[in-house]
């Protein structure tokens, strides 16, 4: 059975050979993610820890039913800080769902009562 | 107390017993609610400052009436309110075809950081409105419809929901959305915001490239286009870099993101004019100057190169370990040329 550090170290090997594949393609030209964020300096660290929340998010994402290809595709559309705020949260943050028409009814009850009340 | 935050979205389970207690709950809410807040101006301030002071900018009356309209029976109000302000953006996507993009099965229901990202790929650009009532009215006088969150919970059960608002009347105070089953559900504004705070005023309006929000700031709008950018193909970047330079024209970052998506289309002559016209402009950008010095060195003007990448690094900055870097290999191609 693998051990936990052994499979982190594997996340961190793959991980790490996708952070050598973001290296800018252009050389000499700042890229304008890099301009707007104005962190270059940090640039390299931070797309390897992007890149293990990217993995994870995917994997989270997989468990939520979420077909692997697709998980794939929906975590590469978001960008580092969305990645970020996903990481670790996808079970508890607010998915937005089917709402009956008597639940809209009755916050019109709820609300119409409060301005009533207070606006009469 | 009936507002709870940020509540973790029921289990199917919990939804059904949410269901079960909702009217009892919602008749004792009811009741308890005017003795326990104090004024409205607490509870629902934008829509009591909406009723005082309309805003002088805003008609009294708007509805966009072609936004189209994509009923949802079952969970699927995520993938629905996306098709709907996305064929109105002249995709032609439907809800089918954002299932697989913004739902997720086994939590019956849409993130909201999802919904921001699924219209990137199709060259769209997503922009999460300040959390402002009057914005909101704001961006569907432009002619956008936004896609609100609400929570339609009572008691510690939230109930997420996403719909579209399409219109207002300041007269009648209220708002038109497509929502759930209903091409038009009128709510009044009160209604809408006691459902939409919940979200912290969620709100999202997806554009055509060509298109800058009516509310977007500069830096705000970039940082929106690049995720863009990321993800969709180069026309559509350029076409956004270019609206946004129509809105901003001495934007430094609209015209750096502009450069650098025809240098990497290969047109040196484009980019060294809207990195010239940067520079004008912002004649102490280390960017600017260090991807200009690039995009001359690239047409072999060397010497023309190297007096702006030492311009660059005198600057110095967060960017000038880069600077330098573009020196040294303008310097090694001078050298192997010599």
């Amino acid at each position: 059975m693998k051990s936990a550090a052994f499979r982190m170290l594997c996340r961190f090997l793959i991980a790490s050979m996708f952070a050598m594949s973001l290296q800018p393609a252009m050389a000499g030209v700042i890229g304008t993610e890099q301009a707007i964020s104005a962190t270059s300096a940090q640039a390299g660290r931070a797309a390897l820890i992007t890149t293990l929340s990217r993995s994870d998010v995917a994997s989270q994402l997989q468990a939520q039913g979420v077909d692997p290809e697709a998980a794939k595709a929906r975590v590469a559309s978001m960008t580092d800080q969305e990645v970020t705020t996903l990481a670790g949260q996808i079970e508890s943050l607010p998915a937005g769902a089917h709402v009956s028409g008597w639940a809209i009814a009755g916050i019109v009850v709820v609300v119409a009562l409060i301005v009533w009340y207070l606006w009469k | 107390m009936i507002v709870s935050g940020w509540i973790h979205s029921p289990s199917q389970d919990a939804r059904r017993r949410a269901g079960v207690f909702r009217s009892a709950l919602t008749l004792a809410l009811a009741l308890a609610l005017p003795l326990a807040f104090g004024g409205c101006a607490w509870l629902l301030p934008q829509s009591e400052t909406l009723r005082l002071q309309w805003p002088g900018d805003l008609e009294p009356r708007v509805e966009l009436d072609s936004v189209p309209f994509f009923p949802q029976e079952d969970y699927r109000c995520g993938p629905a309110s996306l098709a709907t302000v996305m064929t109105y953006d002249g995709t032609g996507v439907t809800p089918d075809d954002l299932v697989s993009k913004v739902y997720l099965p086994n939590r019956g229901g849409s993130l909201q950081v999802e919904m921001l990202a699924a219209p990137r790929p199709y060259g769209l650009v997503s922009w999460r409105l300040a959390p402002r009532f009057a914005d909101l009215l704001r961006e569907v006088q432009a002619g956008t419809p936004v896609i609100v969150m609400q929570d339609y919970g009572v008691g510690p059960f939230a109930y997420w929901h996403y719909a579209v608002v399409v219109g207002f009347d300041r007269d009648t105070g209220k708002a038109v959305l497509r929502s759930g089953e209903k091409r038009r559900l009128e709510i009044p504004f009160a209604v809408l915001e006691y459902t939409w705070k919940e979200s912290a005023y969620w709100a999202l309006a997806v554009l055509p490239p060509d298109r800058v929000p009516a509310t977007a700031d500069e830096a705000g709008w970039l940082q929106a286009v690049v995720a863009m950018e990321r993800v969709a193909d180069r026309k559509a970047a350029r076409t956004a870099y270019l609206a946004a330079l129509r809105r901003w024209p001495e934007s430094l970052n609209g015209a750096i993101g502009l450069a650098n998506v025809d240098y990497a289309q290969g047109d040196l002559q484009e980019t060294e004019s809207v990195l010239r016209e940067a520079v004008k402009h912002h004649p102490t950008s280390v960017v600017a100057l260090n991807n200009l010095a690039q995009a001359v060195a690239d047409q072999n003007r060397n010497d023309e190169a190297l007096a702006l990448i030492d311009q660059a690094v005198a600057l110095g900055g967060p960017f000038s370990a880069a600077a330098e870097q573009t020196r040294a290999q303008i310097r090694k191609k001078m050298g192997a040329q010599q």
